[in-house]
């Protein structure tokens, strides 16, 4: 006789609460006027090792999309990226990836 | 303007006298502006020290405590190498790898400044305006670009 077990929390409380966790935090570059497309792709290369065709398609969804995610990790981690691209002029912030 | 062009380990460009003397001018005007009590209202200031975090005042407030130093005192060494590096009557700049990249930041810097003076705002034909300020950001804009393209070719692409 066995009663059904009753879970303490709801699956849906539970993905919740990780997923809360586990989000991490990412560094965008937002499209700006100024810089240039050469610079934007130079400096992507430059700070986080990326090839040039990487570092490229990034530019361009800047450019085309007005974003993009250029970086994720720690929170401590995205507030250096974004201070290393504010040092190269770069329009870029962090925030919880959503 | 001879435009930046890699020699050896180094990129060169030549300039006249009187681009010298508006470099030292510009550089002058964004020494003030990098100052600590430049007016934070300032919309050039804002774009030059930008915040860390769009809609979250605490966390834009912890981002500027943390690194705002920083960023200020690496901007401020950058126009001092370019200073250092830069002919007094005109001639050549011949940068090392790491000078390369402090006129890079620092020729960014004058054309955000001057860009948002300008109120530039999209990729419009800006060739087309004939004030002297505009002159001068599609100058910057033709000495950035050109230094940009001598690092590419060299490979100088460092981590």
């Amino acid at each position: 006789m066995a009663a059904p077990l009753a879970p303490e929390m709801t699956p849906g409380t539970v993905v919740r609460e990780e997923s809360e966790l586990d989000r991490p935090w990412v560094t965008v570059v937002w499209d700006d006027p100024v810089n240039l497309m050469t610079y934007v792709t130079f400096v992507l290369q430059e700070l986080f090792g990326y090839d040039e065709a990487t570092a490229t398609k990034l530019m361009l969804q800047v450019h085309h999309e007005g974003k993009a995610i250029v970086s994720s990790g720690p929170r401590e981690r995205m507030e250096h990226d974004t201070s290393r691209l504010h040092a190269y002029g770069l329009w870029a912030s962090y925030q919880r990836d959503s | 303007m001879r435009p930046f062009r890699r020699r050896g380990d180094q990129v060169v460009a030549g300039l006249t006298d009187a681009e010298s003397a508006v470099v030292t001018l510009l550089l002058d005007q964004l020494e003030e502006l990098l100052a600590e009590d430049a007016p934070a209202d300032d919309p050039v200031v804002g774009r030059l020290f930008p915040t860390g975090h769009a809609t979250d005042a605490e966390l834009a407030r912890d981002y500027r405590e943390l690194t705002g130093a920083a960023l200020r005192q690496g901007k401020t060494e950058d126009l001092a190498t370019v200073r250092a590096t830069l002919p007094e009557h005109g001639g050549d700049v011949a940068l090392a790898e790491d000078q390369a990249r402090a006129w890079l930041r620092t020729t960014n810097d004058l054309r955000l400044a001057l860009g948002t003076r300008l109120g530039i705002t999209a990729d419009v034909d800006h060739e087309a305006s004939t004030s002297q300020e505009m002159t001068v950001y599609s100058w910057l804009t033709a000495v950035q670009g050109s230094l940009v393209d001598a690092l590419v070719a060299g490979g100088g692409r460092r981590r």
